[in-house]
């Protein structure tokens, strides 16, 4: 019983350096892209270090509680992918991550924090239903939830759901906050809403969240490769190429309004792409 | 533990995330900062972001000249700063008042509201200064915190041997407070402060003080931010 | 023993009723409806210890149980024609007069048979019977101290309380029956006694307004009322029976299911559909929110709404697999999402949780057009859940808008200050609504589940469900923020006076939402499954799917565990933030803090206090449209279901 339990705190410590690492990879490249040099690839470690070293700054004390649990949520779904766990559960055990971190945004009576949750809400109601969509589709594949029934397919399952792998995408872009939908945290943005959801988070609580961060990264990843699971080369280029992907289209594109989101690349004609791939698996 | 504590400071000495703020400045100064985030100087392969949030900056870029209106402005956005933290006075403006000085509705110089760690005189400087700056900034927050020596005021060509014996207030304000950073050396360093009781002693980490709360107008006044403070 | 129980629950609350209603005492009110209550809850809850069990009733004090039926069941539609004649409504008075007719003509054809009413209790009547008790009494003690101070401040001539607690314990009486027994005409006797029931409560407070909207619940309450006699008279003339479970197992029997076999089952859904206020019928429940709180929370979220989706669960097996259940199953998902759309413009929070328990109820009849075990097995779950979670949620709000004066959410905000107790019970209601491991989760996830696995239409239900439950994050997330919000680093909590019996039912509602999910497990394998897998295997439909799926329920307990952990943590790590670290929220460097309220410096060095509001997206979730539309394409579905069969 300790050895698993064991087993997946380690893995779940070396997903937060990965998450880390991808993260200083995307700024490096970022700036690459920008004809610049670019931080040193560790630099999100560094700056986790820096803001775990800061002095607290809180404004309202229910914060410090949604922070802990924002981290406690994200570490519990990877932890129930990693054990090969219900794909459902994850994506509830996630969306209460997010409840929370919007949550402590919103006890702030901070026009920023509070401008930034509600946009943050409205982004959560778009890639919901895209990521149940995406994983009924997979259920489809496979028979069930479990993701370890998935590692019992014989063939990949990217052949038979295209549609799906570019809704999962659009989802991927939404939550790694990257361009054209990071009108809710962009650090890019703070003509506009200094830090949104972030705002009021400071110090050793936002590391916190950049921790949060980087597992989730890892996660989402992770369910990218779950597309190609038949061989550890397709699930590497799987997620590396979504991650490469999200890191151009984040420099190609600029941002872009909720109501432009919700309207035109609204979930229904992405939920068109993932409805029409069910459909195809359905009726097959 | 000590490694612990080694690591964080590691990691902050080598993040430092800036606010920007101007204080009423003719954007001189905030177009060549602006320009440290540029492709040419890039600003960022020090780890340095420009972030717009008090609370998660390190370090406070302050450009233009302080005015009773916004005086109070850039104390609470000091203030909001969680320790430990810097602040870096960029241009002749925000040294003491730059071209402004003695005029009715100009306070002088940022050391008059919040205390500078690091000048970087120019008008406006160029954006390798202002770079040098920053990192001299991550220095004096070191010594600040009992992790480094403070940084001594660097001298200028212009200035005399510090070996013999000269009191600063002798000097006269014009050698010290050379507004032209223009037509310097591409490695012309950021000069300390002459006002000597900014450099706060160095404190120990865990002392629970902030070295960095101070009243504004609690030190004594010599070398050219004195001029400013008595038309002001 | 059992028969002790039986009484308990059914019999007794009428004359507890009865006492309490014509001895106007208020002190021995206050000592009978506690102990009425308490045994009923403890009958529940002893019969389910006990198990599943069959009564048959011969004799009721003495007097045949068929002359009492055909008593009641001729004196309560005449009762309902007597108060739409007072009231002057055309349109109850002609319903209920069809009624009658129904009803005589039921008479006329003769019992030829006539079997004892029976009360046969499988896992899921005790199920219900359990949440009617437990919920249902905890809810009339808080109404006892909501109660008086609703009459203290509206101040009606002559007291009426004791119609009120009168008209309560009927209707709990009423919803055991309803529940209990096997024997339809018994059942739609209780049904009907519920809509009585309704009417009454919503007019309690003899406004204008209370009594309009009475009348529009009482009209569509009886229109399906209507569609169940003549879903009676269907299988009586079909099938020459009247027992559900001998209706069931002849129409599961049947290798072809005709139109006349199924059209009873659509009227029945219709009946069901009114009850649980689905659309096009939502409006009686939104109008229903006139009545003082107790009346929501019992009858219009935890227990009469439910009794619609309790027939259909009944019924389901009977039509399992054909176009009427895929159509059955569409209406509900379009419902659920529908009423969410709805529920995100709302500002009013009683309205809020009235489109949420709509959007729940759609839910819950879309996993029972589904028709599976795993779907049926979900339904369950989410009856069962979401009557604890809403009653809690609608005692809460009831208890804010007595002290505060108002409903809307946007003067919720910082509540905790003022009301410390009662806005934590809130919060922690809202998460038990939205968040795993509580029992609402397990439903939904077991919902998902189920649908991902259906065989007809799968993808638009899908669909609607995903883009339902995603909405109801947003209105849910964005009402629980506001009661935290304040700019002080730790409120001051100076709490008011609150009625100990109203504390003690919001308390016990709480720790039941919070326990009682913990138990899921333990409920799903003692009263469900069993309840479920057999229904399905019994009458003849092949059980192909297990009623949860492989994953297990185990990660409740693992889940349940780690939340505890971490709040625990996470509550410590709030306590030990430092009065210094306090600072004021972001403001451009002009913030003011001056007490409770966050503002800041502007023009003149004015103090301007920080406004902030939820955005509701009235311009695109507008009310009045959704409803036009959404009950355009809802009658459309229904006239597709029933004139489909015609």
């Amino acid at each position: 019983m300790t050895l698993p339990i064991i087993g997946t705190l380690a893995c779940l410590v070396l997903a937060a350096f990965t998450g880390g690492l991808l993260g200083g990879i995307d700024r490096r490249l970022t700036a690459r892209l920008q004809s610049r040099q670019g931080p040193p690839i560790l630099q999100p470690f560094l700056d986790v270090a820096k803001l775990l070293g800061k002095t607290p700054s809180v404004t309202n004390a229910w914060i410090v509680p949604c922070a802990i649990l924002t981290l406690a949520s994200t570490a519990v779904a990877l932890a129930i992918l990693l054990r090969g766990g219900d794909l459902l559960l994850i994506l509830f055990v996630l969306a209460a991550g997010a409840v929370f971190q919007t949550a402590g945004a919103l006890c702030v009576p901070s026009p920023y924090s509070h401008l930034g949750a509600h946009r943050e809400l409205l982004l959560m109601l778009v890639h919901e239903p895209i990521l149940i969509l995406v994983f009924t589709g997979i259920a489809m594949c496979t028979g069930s939830f479990s993701v370890a029934d998935v590692f019992r397919e014989q063939a990949p399952l990217l052949p038979r759901m295209p549609l799906c792998f570019l809704a999962l995408g659009y989802a991927l872009t939404i939550r790694l906050r990257k361009s054209p939908f990071d009108f809710a945290a962009s650090p890019h943005a703070h003509q506009e809403l200094v830090r949104g959801l972030l705002t009021e988070y400071a110090g050793p609580y936002l590391a916190l969240l950049e921790i949060a961060h980087w597992l989730e990264t890892v996660l989402l990843l992770g369910v990218c490769a779950l597309l190609w699971h038949t061989s550890l080369l397709g699930m590497a280029m799987l997620a590396l190429g979504s991650f490469l992907a999200e890191i151009l289209l984040d420099n190609a594109t600029a941002r872009l309004t909720w109501q432009w989101m919700v309207r035109r690349m609204s979930p229904l004609a992405v939920m068109g792409l993932a409805l029409v791939n069910l459909l195809w698996l359905y009726v097959a | 533990m000590d490694i612990f504590r080694n690591l964080l400071h590691h990691g902050r000495m080598k993040s430092p995330w800036f606010l920007h703020f101007d204080c009423g400045s003719c954007n001189g100064c905030d177009i060549e900062t602006l320009a440290c985030l540029t492709p040419r100087y890039d600003v960022e392969r020090f780890g340095a972001v420009n972030i717009g949030n008090p609370k998660h900056a390190d370090v406070l870029l302050v450009t233009g000249t302080v005015n009773p209106r916004n005086r109070l402005v850039l104390r609470q956005i000091f203030d909001q700063m969680p320790s430990p933290k810097a602040v870096v006075a960029v241009g002749a403006c925000s040294l003491s008042g730059g071209v402004f000085r003695g005029a009715y509705n100009v306070v002088g110089g940022v050391h008059e509201v919040i205390p500078v760690d690091v000048s970087v005189p120019g008008c406006p400087p160029r954006p390798e200064a202002i770079i040098d700056g920053l990192l001299e900034a991550m220095a004096a927050m070191a010594a600040k915190i009992g992790r480094g020596p403070a940084p001594g005021p660097t001298l200028m060509p212009w200035d005399p041997d510090p070996g013999r014996e000269e009191p600063a207030s002798a000097r006269p304000p014009d050698s010290r407070a050379a507004p032209d950073g223009n037509g310097k050396a591409p490695e012309e360093r950021g000069t300390a402060p002459a006002p000597a009781p900014d450099a706060s002693p160095p404190v120990a980490e865990d002392s629970g003080r902030d070295p960095d709360a101070r009243p504004p107008d609690g030190h004594d006044q010599a070398g050219p931010g004195s001029a400013g403070t008595a038309a002001g | 023993m059992v028969h002790l129980f039986v009484f308990c629950c059914i019999v007794l609350p009428f004359l507890a009723g009865a006492v309490v209603r014509i001895l106007r005492r208020n002190d021995l009110r206050r000592i009978l409806v506690p102990i009425t209550v308490a045994a009923m809850a403890a009958a529940a809850i002893g019969l389910g210890v006990a198990g599943p069990f069959r009564l048959e009733v011969r004799h009721l004090a003495g007097i045949p149980a068929d002359a009492v039926l055909t008593l009641l069941e001729t004196a309560l539609p005449l009762c309902i024609l007597l108060i739409g004649w007072r009231a002057g409504s055309r349109l109850v008075m002609g319903l209920t007069a069809l009624q009658l007719a129904g009803i005589a003509h039921l008479h006329r054809t003769g019992p030829e048979i006539a079997p004892p009413a029976a009360i046969a209790a499988d896992g899921l009547s005790l199920l219900m019977t359990i949440i009617v008790c437990v919920v249902g009494g905890l809810i009339t003690i808080y109404a006892m101290g909501y109660m008086d101070v609703h009459e203290s401040r509206h101040r009606p001539p002559v007291s009426r309380k004791p119609r009120f607690f009168a008209t309560v314990l009927c209707f709990l009486g009423a919803m055991n029956g309803l529940v209990l027994f096997d024997d339809l005409r018994w059942v739609f006797l209780f049904w009907e006694a519920t809509t009585l029931c309704s009417y009454l409560l919503i007019a309690h407070d003899d406004t204008p307004e209370a009594r309009s909207n009475a009348l529009c619940a009482l009209w569509m309450n009886v229109l399906g009322g209507l569609a169940f006699v003549s879903a009676m008279l269907f299988l009586r003339q079909s099938l020459g029976t009247l027992s559900a479970e001998e209706v069931l197992r002849r129409v599961c029997a049947m290798d072809v299911r005709t139109t006349a076999t199924l059209l009873p089952f659509a009227f029945l859904c219709l009946a069901a559909f009114t009850k649980s206020a689905q659309v096009p019928f939502e409006s009686w429940l939104c109008g229903a929110m006139v009545a003082p709180t107790p009346v929501s929370a019992l009858l219009h979220s935890a227990t009469m709404v439910k009794a619609g989706t309790y027939l259909l669960l009944r019924m389901a097996p009977a039509f399992a697999g054909t176009t009427m259940s895929t159509i059955v199953a569409l209406f509900g998902a379009f419902t659920f999402v529908g009423a969410c759309l709805l529920a995100v413009g709302q500002q009013d929070a009683k309205r809020l949780l009235a489109y949420s328990t709509i959007a729940n109820l759609g839910l819950i009849i879309a996993c029972v057009g589904i028709n599976t075990t795993a779907s049926a097995t979900a339904a369950t779950v989410i009856i069962v859940y979401h009557s604890v979670s809403k009653g809690l949620l609608f005692a809460c709000v009831g208890s804010i808008e007595q002290r505060i004066g108002s409903r809307d959410i946007e003067d919720m905000r910082g509540l905790r200050a003022v009301m410390p107790r009662t806005a934590t019970i809130a919060a922690i209601g809202i998460l038990t609504m939205l968040l795993p491991p509580f029992g609402m989760l397990t439903g939904k996830w077991l919902a998902i589940e189920a649908i991902a696995r259906a065989t007809q239409a799968m993808p638009p239900i899908l669909g609607f469900v995903a883009l339902g439950s995603a909405l109801t994050v947003l209105f849910w997330t964005r009402w629980a923020g506001a009661f935290i919000r304040s700019p002080e680093l730790r409120e001051r909590p100076s709490p008011g006076p609150q009625r100990p019996t109203v504390l003690f039912a919001l308390k016990a509602l709480c720790g039941l939402a919070l326990v009682f999910s913990l138990l899921a497990p333990v409920v799903l394998e003692r009263f469900i499954v069993p309840a479920v897998t057999e229904a399905y295997a019994r009458y003849g439909q092949v059980a192909a799917l297990p009623a949860i799926p492989g994953t297990g329920l185990a990660w409740i307990y693992g889940l349940s565990a780690i939340l505890a952990a971490a709040a625990w943590m996470a509550r410590k790590a709030a306590r030990n933030v430092p009065d210094r670290a306090h600072c004021p929220p972001y403001a451009c460097g002009a913030a003011v803090e001056s007490g409770k309220e966050a503002g800041f410096r502007g023009p003149m060095d004015a103090f301007v206090p920080t406004r902030l509001a939820n955005c509701y997206l009235r311009r695109h979730f507008d009310e009045a449209w959704l409803t036009r539309a959404m009950d355009t394409i809802s009658t459309a579905f229904l006239v597709v279901l029933v004139g489909g069969l015609l």
